[in-house]
């Protein structure tokens, strides 16, 4: 890790992508806000540029006036403030996460702007261990909505939720050629279908690409979705299908992003980390990462490369 | 990089009259008015335009309006001595009606009386943050502090506790004599302490005697009815943590949620909880972390009379690596990789 001793360089170097670990129940702004908030006291703390000076002509005018070079007080900053503020930094997310999820946010600092505008657009896939629990469904099919429905699950096995698991996998990726935008019956759709998995049309069209159970121990399971343009709401309505499906019924319990493009679990700064050197260093990998890997910017076709 | 102050920048106008501590000298109209317009008109031989041979260092234009207070800080001798005792003059800048009533008083004539009596009780390199705090001080006059501080002798506080009252609150001298007595009684009635308790209270916090008694309400009704402490608890916590009455309203919630999180979900009981009031200002998610990986460990144990007892602190005090080493008896980065399991 690099040590920086100038706040002046560590700004003109804090330009990239970061890759932090959003913790549940705080909306991705006050992340943002956070993160901005420790760069600016990091950065404040640092020694920066000496003071300037003044020039002052004084002396009666009808006479030769002396030149004096004076400490110039309003560029204290005990008069003007701190030499870095808030409105300095530009920081945006590549694509937003839920208030109650967690997992990995990429967020761009500075001219990182311009890469999570590409990040975006470029419609990556994401990956989410989904919690859920069975014997209840709530009104907004989360934890914190009203119960409306109670019911057992005793007679719910791993073969039964595999199975209907694997039935939804293979409905979503059927839809996904219909929402793929092109005409079912074509050449193209052919050409296309056979390189592999391809994406959606536009960008509000959600598309699952996997879902799997990687854990069962009733009431609790969790399912591990591969999914393209989702949003959290749309992945407790899968869970709560589920139940329904299993002829029970069940709720979300938490959402955790655990992999976003190529952009993985051990990359992200957990909220301990978010200090100037930490950042920096993350900053570094990133950029490794996305150098290593043309196609995330800038993907060649609709087909599913990453 | 400046943000424009629209309420400031009208407000910070500095008019002639009240020139006296800036070193502002006549005007450049008082030379063009002291012959008449008509006059002016016909002589060519007094227009600025010319060449003068007289002193002209005196006369300077007039302070443009301004957003704040750098502007005029190279022209006043006070804005600098003020500086120069380490006040932080751009948190003061932010409050218009204070910056008006500063720029209007001279340091010679005001405000040194005042700062010397300040420094018996604050020592200097305090001074400057005490005066950021309250620039106010500087405005009141020096019979209203003595009064009050006899009010405090009255009442049996030691010197010392007066120093240190004073020293940790920088508003409390701004209280008239009636408002403090009034304030005082109201935490003798409310609480039932006798004459040293509240004098251990005022001295332990003095903030809290200056709160706003709103809040102080709001957080007793949190206290006593909500986290169900009886009377007895109530004063022992008190008098033990008085910060946990200084929560203001957005963060009333936070401080029963973490409560919540320890009584019902952790399930300690109120004596432990009284024994460390610290649990309660603690941020939940640390908490929430600490006690969530215990439990996966299974070494979430709270009981003082059974082994491998964990004591409340630990799950709040030093950072994660002396936890791990202590109490989890792990590494570090495993306790980082179950974070990222949350």
């Amino acid at each position: 890790m690099v040590k920086i001793k100038d706040a002046a360089l560590a700004y003109k170097i804090l330009n990239g992508l970061i890759c932090v670990y959003k913790p549940a129940c705080v909306s991705v702004r006050q992340v943002q806000h956070k993160i901005l908030t420790n760069l600016c006291r990091d950065l404040n703390n640092l020694p920066d540029r000496p003071q300037e000076k003044r020039v002052e002509i004084v002396g009666a005018t009808n006479a030769p006036m002396k030149v004096k070079l004076l400490p110039n007080f309003a560029d204290d900053p005990l008069v003007c403030g701190p030499r870095y503020i808030q409105k300095d930094f530009r920081c945006s997310w590549a694509t937003h996460l839920g208030l109650f999820s967690s997992g990995i946010l990429l967020l761009g600092i500075n001219d990182g702007t311009k890469l999570t505008y590409l990040l975006n657009t470029a419609r990556l896939t994401r990956a989410f261990k989904v919690h859920g629990q069975l014997g209840k469904a709530t009104d907004t099919y989360f934890w914190n909505g009203r119960t409306m429905e109670r019911s057992t699950y005793g007679h719910v096995s791993r073969e039964k939720i595999d199975r209907i698991v694997a039935n939804m996998q293979a409905a979503h990726q059927k839809t996904m050629y219909e929402l793929s935008g092109l005409h079912i019956d074509s050449q193209t759709t052919y050409e296309m279908a056979s390189q592999g998995l391809i994406r959606p049309a536009n960008s509000k069209l959600p598309v699952v690409y996997g879902i799997k159970c990687i854990h069962f121990a009733p009431p609790n399971f969790t399912l591990e979705v591969q999914s393209v343009n989702e949003y959290d709401k749309y992945l407790w309505t899968l869970i709560h299908d589920l139940g329904v499906q299993l002829k029970s019924t069940a709720h979300c319990t938490g959402v955790q992003c655990i992999r976003h493009g190529k952009f993985d679990i051990p990359l992200a700064l957990l909220r301990k980390h978010w200090t100037l050197d930490h950042i920096l260093n993350n900053m570094d990998e990133c950029r490794q990462l996305l150098e290593d890997n043309e196609n995330l910017l800038k993907p060649k076709s609709a087909a599913l490369s990453v | 990089m400046f943000s424009l102050k629209m309420d400031l920048c009208h407000l910070v106008r500095l008019t002639i009259a009240y020139n006296a501590n800036i070193t502002m000298r006549r005007n450049l109209s008082s030379v063009v008015l002291a012959n008449s317009l008509a006059e002016v008109k016909h002589d060519q031989n007094n227009t600025v335009l010319e060449s003068v041979s007289e002193d002209l260092s005196e006369v300077t234009p007039y302070f443009p309006e301004s957003f704040n207070i750098a502007a005029y800080v190279n022209k006043s001798e006070t804005l600098q001595n003020l500086v120069k005792l380490n006040v932080n003059l751009s948190k003061i800048e932010k409050k218009p009606h204070i910056v008006n009533k500063l720029l209007k008083m001279d340091f010679e004539k005001d405000m040194k009386e005042n700062i010397f009596f300040i420094k018996d009780f604050v020592d200097s390199e305090n001074i400057g943050n005490y005066i950021t705090k309250n620039p106010l001080i500087l405005c009141e006059s020096i019979e209203n502090f003595q009064v009050r501080i006899n009010y405090l002798q009255s009442k049996s506080f030691s010197n010392l506790q007066i120093h240190n009252i004073i020293a940790r609150n920088p508003f409390w001298l701004m209280f008239s004599t009636e408002r403090i007595d009034k304030r005082l009684g109201y935490f003798q009635n409310k609480f039932s302490l006798n004459g040293n308790e509240v004098r251990l209270l005022a001295t332990k916090q003095p903030k809290i005697i200056t709160y706003s008694i709103h809040h102080i309400n709001t957080n007793s009704f949190v206290v006593k009815e909500e986290m169900g402490f009886n009377d007895e608890e109530v004063k022992t916590l008190l008098l033990n943590k008085p910060k946990i009455w200084m929560t203001s309203k957005p963060y009333q919630k936070s401080l029963l949620e973490r409560f919540n999180y320890l009584h019902n979900v952790i399930k300690i009981p109120h004596s432990s909880i009284l024994h460390y009031p610290n649990v309660l200002l603690c941020r939940n998610f640390k908490v929430k972390q600490r006690h969530m990986f215990l439990e996966t460990l299974g070494r979430a144990q709270y009981d003082a009379n059974k082994e491998n007892y964990i004591p409340l602190k630990a799950l709040i005090e030093n950072t994660d690596s002396e936890f791990c080493k202590n109490y989890a008896k792990c590494n570090v980065d495993d306790f980082n990789l179950f974070l990222k399991t949350l």
